[in-house]
């Protein structure tokens, strides 16, 4: 017969199964199957497995955002997105001073170590337009067994509804607790837990469930806060997994 | 874009009270669809970068870690993903292919070029291994780097293609289609499909040995 057309060819090296006559002719003659193999080696150099459309979907942590961030000097931050802009070169990062909108009015009392959330945070802000601030107050413990060490505003992140306050009391026997304020709507089918994160935004400790409110968490024996400065509210489904999921609604920065 | 959430009054106190249906509009009323973010994405609009992100970031990265395993390498992808689509915007089309379907092109080419490095190191190792023991060192026929190379290439030549050949030929090469499956799915009719498949098949084969021949040995 005569030779296979060349539409059937290309098909063949993309391993597409050819009619029997067509099949027939190529297992028999050389030159069909040199032009096959010619044309299969670009097949063959993109075809693979990891280069097959999208599988499983993964969601990248949180540094990876503040990377791209950090990069392209992008001020806009994706929806509940922690902010680790701190992780991310500095030098990287154009020079943005803080907008209007990250110090809103009111009685801020503490004073708060300069935040290096920058690029991110400062348009979560200016996006929120709702930014904690004006409730901030100083509580000062006197005559009980406690002492307040550290506060420390939690801000919602981006245009999330979380905020409040935590507080890092002192009691007399050295034993430590971090009291928090939670101003959120209630959730349902997910709950909000309560982290300690250090600056890189890897590392970080689980300090337990939280509801709107207010509570006490116990703090680690020996935890150092300089580590872990980071206060943070995520939102977490109940799923089993006790990793963080990415999803932080509120957060601030405790100054030690 | 900010503008729309302005109208929200400053809160007075620490306690913010905003009912869940005036937030789902607010929500609503800042996020665009699909196509829109891809306008604005090639546009410049900053925001659009943020929700290209949120919607797709997971989509990459599975490619990434797919390919890498989970890690920095597999962020290293996705994060410069990202920053390449950003950077490179102009050449997004937005009406020529879906802005997730552009990101994961550059998503390949990232892999590959991860692969390419990774070949890089282990010839410069292989080289300085053999050199320290004295050893000939081999010709390097057709091996794993070569594909590396070619990999390289093909994605860079599947820039250059117009629609509907691109498309055509990914569909065949990234989600295992029949022709006759690309043309149920794309209604171009099966002999077009047939023949723009053997078209950009040859002209790939082109460019791998029009570049193989010029490569030094």
């Amino acid at each position: 017969m005569q030779h296979c057309l060349p539409e059937q060819l290309a098909l063949a090296a993309l391993r597409e199964p050819l009619p029997d006559d067509d099949a027939f002719h190529l297992a028999a003659c050389d030159l069909c199957r040199a032009e096959v193999a010619s044309l299969r080696r670009a097949v063959e150099a993109v075809s693979v497995p990891e280069l097959a459309d999208p599988g499983p979907s993964v969601t990248p942590p949180p540094a990876v955002w503040g990377a791209i961030a950090a990069a392209t000097g992008v001020t806009a931050a994706p929806a509940g997105m922690t902010a680790p802009v701190a992780a991310a070169p500095s030098a990287a990062a154009p020079s943005v001073g803080p907008s209007s909108e990250e110090t809103p009015g009111g009685a801020q009392v503490l004073p708060f170590r300069t935040r290096r959330r920058g690029l991110v945070l400062v348009a979560a802000a200016a996006v929120a337009g709702a930014v904690l601030g004006a409730g901030v107050t100083a509580v000062v413990r006197s005559g009980e067994s406690t002492e307040a060490l550290t506060a420390v505003a939690l801000d919602p992140l981006d245009d999330e509804q979380a905020s409040g306050r935590a507080e890092v009391l002192v009691r007399e026997d050295g034993s430590r607790a971090l009291q928090v304020d939670l101003d959120a709507p209630a959730l349902d089918g997910e709950y909000y837990e309560l982290w300690l994160i250090e600056p890189q935004v890897v590392d970080m400790v689980p300090l337990g469930v939280l509801r709107p409110g207010s509570q006490t968490f116990e703090l680690p024996a020996g935890l150092d806060l300089g580590e872990y400065p980071l206060v943070d509210v995520s939102v977490e489904p109940l799923d089993g997994d006790p990793t963080h999921s990415g999803i932080s609604v509120a957060r601030g920065e405790l100054d030690t | 874009m900010g503008g729309l959430l302005v109208a929200r009054p400053a809160p007075t106190s620490s306690v913010v009270v905003v009912p869940d249906d005036a937030m789902a509009a607010a929500r609503g009323a800042v996020d665009p669809d699909d196509a829109e973010v891809g306008r604005r994405f090639a546009a410049g609009d900053e925001q659009a970068l943020a929700w290209a992100y949120e919607r797709w970031s997971g989509q990459v990265h599975g490619m990434a870690v797919r390919a890498f395993g989970p890690g920095p390498d597999a962020e290293d992808v996705t994060q410069q993903t990202f920053i390449a689509a950003w950077t490179g915007r102009a050449r997004f089309r937005p009406g020529e292919s879906p802005l997730p379907a552009w990101l994961v092109g550059i998503c390949r080419h990232k892999i590959a070029d991860a692969w390419g490095r990774r070949e890089r190191q282990r010839r410069e190792t292989d080289a300085a291994m053999s050199q320290a023991q004295a050893a000939p060192l081999g010709g390097s026929g057709p091996g794993i780097d070569s594909v590396v190379a070619d990999r390289v290439l093909v994605l860079d030549e599947l820039d250059r293609l117009g629609q509907p050949q691109r498309g055509i030929i990914e569909l065949a090469f990234f989600a295992d289609l029949t022709h006759a499956q690309i043309a149920e799915r794309t209604g171009i009719p099966l002999g077009t499909v047939k023949s723009h498949i053997r078209r950009t098949l040859e002209r790939l084969r082109s460019r791998l040995e029009g570049d193989g021949a010029a490569l030094p040995a």
